[in-house]
């Protein structure tokens, strides 16, 4: 565990458009102790699918451990961090499951 | 048993009957439960079904139950209960669960849809209450849904990283008339764990392998879930350095093998705790940085590289930064390493001769063990001892949490993958014989011993009555040290022996045989070390009904080694005030 400097990062989180994911993602904050500074949900062209833009106070752990939890919760279907001039996917979601 | 005839798509049924055709679907031999009024309509064509419904006595047991079944088949364990105090009851299985990663499906009732949120008779939001600690959740509302969830549910908890699901279904779901749908695949857009390694990880892996002087293969029961334990010891064999196996991975490589240093952390042998501070690589195997393992994080194995395979990324730098991360199944990830280690050798051979002789020096000055009690009473450490000799290497050992568990993970050994249960992450008094009825329904020509203590006994021996009426013969070894032993031992070298609320008078009240005896089992006692191998010899000649034996041990037996909380793993004691002689190692 760093102990970095607290830093911001914004995160486009598309999520399933189901009841009770709000309360897995904040959840998920709450009892990781990560630090939200804002959060709005809104809805996308699909409507099974909903956009989450997260700003993550990041301080104490790392980024990609906020991304890798949240990106283990079934309902979250894709990570991005949103940089100031750009954005770049962050989380893997190609089709490499095999079983 | 009936043969599962599976069902045709497109009939119609009531959401139940849809319920229960979907859990013979998903290959469901056997759940653990207790019927209230939400779930009830499931219980009827639970009736008819091809699965054996074992009723418990308080819902607890059967999660539980559900999670030593899946610990000894590998397979989903599932138990099911009614909305409210019935659903509340599984929480903390589910908690368990979802620490030590045992594939379970819970199944619970809900209030009828249009009640959901009106605080009506036994309304609880369970969904909510266990979000924390499952892998995921479902709250069904529409009967034509429960094929496909029931089908999702068991895909996310047997596979990546397992864990439990729950799905809760409300009442009118149950009652109402839909059309049985299976669904032939499942496609969820979020949920793509990751089972082949990268082949970059690989050779980034047996690179840093070759060269190390020191490593450690650190083992942890992600070798055992993924059923690794064949192509560990290949591995192991292959590099030819020191394995430490974790309170949860006691069995995936065995005690018997000269490489083995035994278990490391809190209560670790001092060759495991050692040759994981003084290694320069951690070779770790499905295992998390647990604190019982680190000790205090920033003096944990402070000269080590750390190459960390998982199955789940998010354990990847989560309590220490990894060097070389190999995400995927481990099983995969030691299959592909064998023969990119045997390249990276052939290039680079390391010596690691005088590392293995100053871990087997250490390994032979400070091997476990225990002193008798000087006034001649049953020792603790002894019984498990004994019973662990004489039941043999092929026995499944259950365990409560405290001193007893501790002790059974130290003084039995274990040779065999998925032989040995117990509540490492969550640590919940009263797994032991919950956990021992599940293993012994899913093994059933296995011996099951639960170790118990005389605490955790009594939070859950109810499920004696289930045992005795199931025909599920289990063995218990209750240690009765009349103590919550660890708490009392903690009191003894951190609170001035300051016995708050420890003492439980258990040599008084209960009488252990007695009680076993009222619930339909063979009750049997033993104070005497004279008396000790008779007695378990007594226990393992019966094999039609569950036995208990209050064994009436030493009271101020404790726990060692021992590296206390909070401190450095390099400060573990032998003994009271008793720390290694380190001078006399060359280290």
């Amino acid at each position: 565990m760093t102990t970095a400097p607290r830093r911001q990062h914004t995160l486009e989180v598309l999520v399933e458009n189901a009841p009770g994911v709000l309360a897995r993602v904040a959840g998920l904050f709450s009892r990781r102790a990560f630090n939200i500074d804002s959060l709005n949900v809104g809805p996308t062209e699909n409507p099974a699918i909903s956009k989450m833009i997260i700003v993550v106070g990041v301080e104490g752990h790392s980024l990609e451990q906020v991304i890798a939890q949240l990106d283990k919760l079934i309902s979250v279907i894709s990570i991005k961090e949103i940089m100031a001039d750009t954005t770049h996917a962050v989380n893997d979601t190609q089709p490499d499951y095999q079983n | 048993m009936a043969t599962h005839v599976p069902t045709a798509n497109g009939t119609e049924m009531t959401g139940a009957t849809s319920l229960v055709k979907s859990l013979e679907a998903a290959g469901v031999e056997v759940m653990f439960g207790l019927p209230g009024g939400a779930i009830l309509p499931a219980y009827d064509p639970i009736f008819d079904s091809t699965i054996r419904h074992i009723l418990v006595r308080h819902e607890q047991g059967a999660g539980h139950a559900a999670t030593g079944y899946a610990q000894v088949t590998g397979r989903a364990g599932v138990c099911i209960a009614t909305s409210g105090p019935g659903a509340t009851n599984l929480v903390t299985p589910l908690m368990d669960a979802a620490m030590d990663s045992v594939p379970l499906v819970a199944i619970t009732g809900q209030v009828p849809s249009a009640a959901i949120g009106t605080d009506a008779f036994q309304e609880a939001d369970i969904r909510g209450i266990t979000m924390p600690f499952t892998k995921h959740n479902y709250l069904v509302t529409d009967p034509a849904q429960i094929p496909g969830v029931i089908a999702e549910a068991f895909h996310i908890a047997t596979t990546g990283r397992p864990g439990p699901v729950l799905v809760d279904v409300a009442k009118d779901a149950l009652q109402k008339m839909t059309t049985y749908n299976w669904p032939t695949s499942i496609n969820l857009a979020g949920y793509k764990p990751r089972v082949k390694p990268e082949a970059q990880a690989i050779t980034d892996a047996a690179a840093l392998i070759a060269q190390s002087s020191k490593p450690v293969f650190y083992v942890g029961g992600g070798v055992i879930k993924a059923d690794a334990h064949k192509e560990l010891r290949q591995l192991v064999e292959l590099l030819g350095a020191p394995v430490v196996t974790t309170l949860m991975a006691r069995g995936a490589f065995p005690d018997s093998h000269p490489l083995h240093m035994g278990m490391p952390g809190m209560h670790g042998t001092v060759a495991a705790v050692t040759a994981l501070q003084k290694a320069d690589l951690l070779i770790t195997l499905g295992a998390r940085f647990d604190d019982r393992v680190t000790g205090k994080l920033s003096t944990f194995a402070v000269n080590a590289k750390i190459l960390h395979a998982d199955i789940d990324p998010a354990e990847i730098g989560k309590n220490r930064h990894a060097d070389v991360a190999v995400v995927g199944d481990v099983r995969e990830t030691i299959t592909a390493l064998i023969p990119a280690l045997k390249a990276a050798l052939a290039k680079n051979q390391p010596d690691l001769a005088p590392w293995l002789r100053q871990m087997n020096s250490l390994k032979s000055t400070y091997p476990l063990g225990y002193d008798l009690p000087d006034d001649g009473s049953l020792s603790p450490q002894q019984v498990i001892q004994r019973i662990g000799q004489i039941s043999g290497t092929d026995t499944i050992f259950t365990a409560g949490v405290g001193q007893h568990q501790m002790w059974a993970s130290q003084f039995i050994s274990y040779e065999h993958p998925r032989t040995w249960l117990n509540s490492g992450g969550a640590g919940t008094m009263g797994y032991g014989v919950p956990a021992a009825m599940g293993a012994k329904v899913g093994a059933p020509d296995a011996t099951v011993w639960a170790i118990d203590g005389d605490g955790c006994f009594q939070m859950t021996n109810q499920e004696l009555v289930t045992c005795a009426l199931n025909n599920i013969p289990i063995k218990v070894a209750i240690i009765n040290n009349e103590s919550l032993g660890m708490v009392r031992q903690w009191q003894t070298l951190f609170y001035e022996g300051r016995y708050s609320n420890t003492s439980l008078d258990s040599k008084r009240v209960p009488n252990f045989p007695m009680l076993a005896e009222s619930m339909g089992c063979v009750g049997l006692a033993c104070d005497n070390p004279d008396d000790l191998d008779k007695t378990i010899e007594k226990a393992m000649s019966i094999n039609d009904q569950p036995v208990v034996v209050d064994f009436r041990v030493h009271r101020d037996a404790m726990v060692w080694p021992m590296v206390a909380a909070g401190t450095s793993n390099d400060e573990i004691m032998i003994a009271r005030a008793t720390a290694p002689d380190w001078d006399s190692q060359e280290l």
